[in-house]
């Protein structure tokens, strides 16, 4: 296992390079676009002198390496400033909206992958036979469309036309949750109300399957293409010789060595929805990271904006290093790499 | 006496973008109970084509048109349902290939492998059972530390150590008949050498037939008690291997035999004429000895 701990260590090490980058480059263009953002927060009554308390406060008269030196003070602290937009710390925000982001992400990525890889096991199983005509055809049609589209035609069509889910938000009015976790599925349960629980879900589906479509086409195409190549390999034509079920076969025999090539890209896949929920969500009035993230952009609310590009770059990454630890748990060559040839 | 296999005016051909191409014209193929049986021929001449259609597994290619009869055991594997013909994989006959780190699965490991083909003769076999069956066929095939190998992945082995395993595994459920097309080609010469003698002695051991698939005549001399010589999908001589190589009849057959390879392979001579009057008289050998 060291040989992973290894892998663990190095991935965090050029994840903070990663970081440090992003938050530099994001740090200079937010604060390089037009319009002072003392102004634009005080409204345009504000009296020169207070715009210019305000702007001192935030440091914004100093130059840009010493601006950046402050951020990075405040951010050792656990202090990303003041929204000026909430008149909160903007850490509270974050708080407040990632965690209805991350509940949709994360429920589009299972869909994804519950749906995309078995697809893509079917279509490679019985390839150049219907099931996978059907399953190529499917697959087009979802990767045609992005998100939002596909958000507008659920919307339209589950929501709208036939009222059978929620055409709007999480969780309805009527139903009072203590926030704990901030997933609203997970709260629920928490409390005991399997009504809201319910609710929750319901308002969850047609914006997590909008979100998850494209991924689904991908995923099943990727594996696909990957098993395959993987089902030309002398040791499936030893699986076959030795009469092991073509299902069996299917599952573990071509899956398995195919999933380590196909799992880069689906971890791929799943990060970027991140940036996809953003046009969801505003959709489905969402109340994400979105909403407040468009609406920080355009009032240049430079601590806010940072926190916002900032987090998300940390989950990118997070997604990015959980790939890359099961693709070493899955391939016993990185796993005993240790021991010898890598 | 009954024979194990028989094979009877086997035809092959293969629906392409160009049409149909026959790959076996008619063969004839008989091994009896126990018996070690070799095919030589050069490549493409339908030597594994023809395995494959014993296994019953060629039989479920689309663009394959088979004809002929494959009895197995009195039954013929051609007009077999496909599930009652894989239950006769891996139980009643088995096969070796080629490259044995290659054909095993890269991220199962040998034990796991190992357990899935002991299970198929009983697939409730408790896993203990099959562990110690598989040590113990482990040991069969000159594996001491068995427990290692069977926790390693086939990448952690060396080549001659994935053969043996394979040997292993080929004769574990005590098949009837035993497909080996040529084994162990991949491997160095020595280890080649060393693994088939382990494969001869067990065979020998638990009476299993062989169908040996090979470019190299010192090999089949060794291994086989009979050889069919096929030339471009046609048996073109056959008989008792002392019989064959001491008076090869057939052009090829002397072709064959003037160009034994050195190097495993390729390095075939080619036979000057190839007509019908060439191809048609199948020279059988007498079985006497
Ligand atoms: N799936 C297929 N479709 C079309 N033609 C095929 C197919 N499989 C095999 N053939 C053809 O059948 C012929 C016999 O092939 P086979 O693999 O049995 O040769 P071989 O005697 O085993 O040769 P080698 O010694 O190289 O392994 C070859 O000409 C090959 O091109
Ligand atoms: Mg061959």
């Amino acid at each position: 296992m060291s040989a992973v701990i290894r892998l663990l260590l190095r991935r965090l090490g050029i994840s903070v390079i990663v970081l440090i980058g992003v938050s530099m480059l994001i740090f200079a263009i937010a604060r390089v676009i037009p319009g002072d953002p003392a102004r634009i927060a005080l409204g345009p009554n504000a009296k020169a002198e207070q715009i210019a308390s305000l702007r001192a406060q935030m440091h914004l008269d100093e130059s840009l390496p010493v601006q950046y030196g402050h951020f990075l003070a405040d951010l050792s602290r656990g202090d990303l400033g003041i929204s000026l937009y909430t008149n909160r710390p903007v850490t509270k925000d974050i708080a407040q909206f990632l965690p209805a982001t991350l509940e949709l992400v994360f429920c589009a990525g299972i869909i994804m992958i519950m749906l995309g890889l078995p697809l893509g096991i079917l279509a490679a199983r019985y390839r150049g036979r219907w099931p996978d005509h059907l399953i190529r055809v499917l697959s087009l049609v979802t990767v045609s469309a992005p998100g939002f589209v596909w958000a507008v035609i659920l919307m339209l069509l589950f929501a709208f036309y036939l009222p059978l889910f929620p055409i709007a938000g999480r969780l309805n009015d009527s139903f009072d949750i203590a926030r704990v976790t901030g997933f609203l599925t997970i709260d629920t349960l928490l409390a005991g109300d399997f009504a809201a629980f319910t609710d929750a879900l319901h308002h969850l589906v047609l914006p997590a399957i909008a979100l998850s479509l494209s991924g689904i086409g991908q995923a099943a195409r990727l594996t696909r293409a990957n098993m395959v190549e993987t089902y030309n390999k002398p040791y499936i034509e030893m699986a076959q010789a030795y009469g092991f079920f073509p299902s069996r076969i299917a599952r573990i025999y071509a899956f398995k060595p195919s999933l380590i090539p196909s799992l880069t890209i689906i971890g791929l896949d799943f990060a970027a929805m991140l940036g996809n929920a953003f046009l969801v969500e505003a959709v489905f009035a969402w109340p994400g990271l979105s909403r407040y993230g468009v609406a920080v952009i355009l009032r240049k609310d430079l601590n806010a904006i940072m926190g916002t590009v900032l987090i998300i770059a940390i989950t990118f990454l997070i997604v990015n290093i959980i790939v890359d630890l099961l693709i070493a748990f899955l391939n016993p060559r990185i796993r005993h790499s240790a021991r010898g040839s890598a | 006496m009954t024979s194990l296999l028989d094979i009877q005016n086997l035809k092959l051909n293969f629906k392409t973008v160009q049409g149909q191409v026959e790959v076996l014209h008619g063969i004839d193929i008989n091994i009896n109970a126990g018996e070690k049986v070799a095919l030589v021929g050069e490549s493409g001449s339908g030597k594994s084509v023809t395995a494959r259609i014993i296994l019953g597994l060629l039989q479920e290619l689309r663009q394959a048109r088979i004809s002929g009869e494959v009895y197995f055991d009195g039954r013929d594997i051609n007009t077999m349902k496909p599930k009652d013909c894989a239950k006769l994989r891996g139980t009643a006959m088995s096969m070796i290939f080629q490259d044995p780190t290659s054909s095993l699965n890269p991220v199962i490991t040998i034990g796991q492998q190992f357990t899935e083909v002991l299970r198929r003769r009983n697939n409730k076999l408790a896993q203990a059972i099959c562990d110690e069956q598989a040590t113990r066929m482990l040991n069969d095939v000159a594996i001491p530390d068995a427990q290692r190998v069977l926790n390693a992945y086939p990448f952690q082995l060396s080549g001659g150590m994935n053969q043996r395993v394979m040997i292993a595994m080929a004769l574990a459920n005590r098949p009837k008949l035993l497909l080996a097309d040529e084994p162990g080609t991949a491997l160095d010469v020595s280890v080649q050498a060393q693994t088939l003698t382990l494969m001869r002695e067990l065979v020998n051991d638990y009476q299993t037939a062989v169908l040996l698939i090979s470019h190299n005549l010192g090999v089949v001399r060794e291994f086989a008690d009979r050889v069919y010589v096929i030339y471009q999908g046609r048996i073109v001589e056959d008989g008792p291997t002392s019989a064959l190589f001491a008076n090869p009849k057939h052009a090829y057959t002397q072709a064959l035999m003037n160009a034994v390879p050195r190097i495993v392979g390729t390095g075939l001579a080619k036979v000057p004429e190839v007509s019908d009057a060439f191809l048609a008289p199948r020279i059988t050998h007498s079985d006497v000895t």
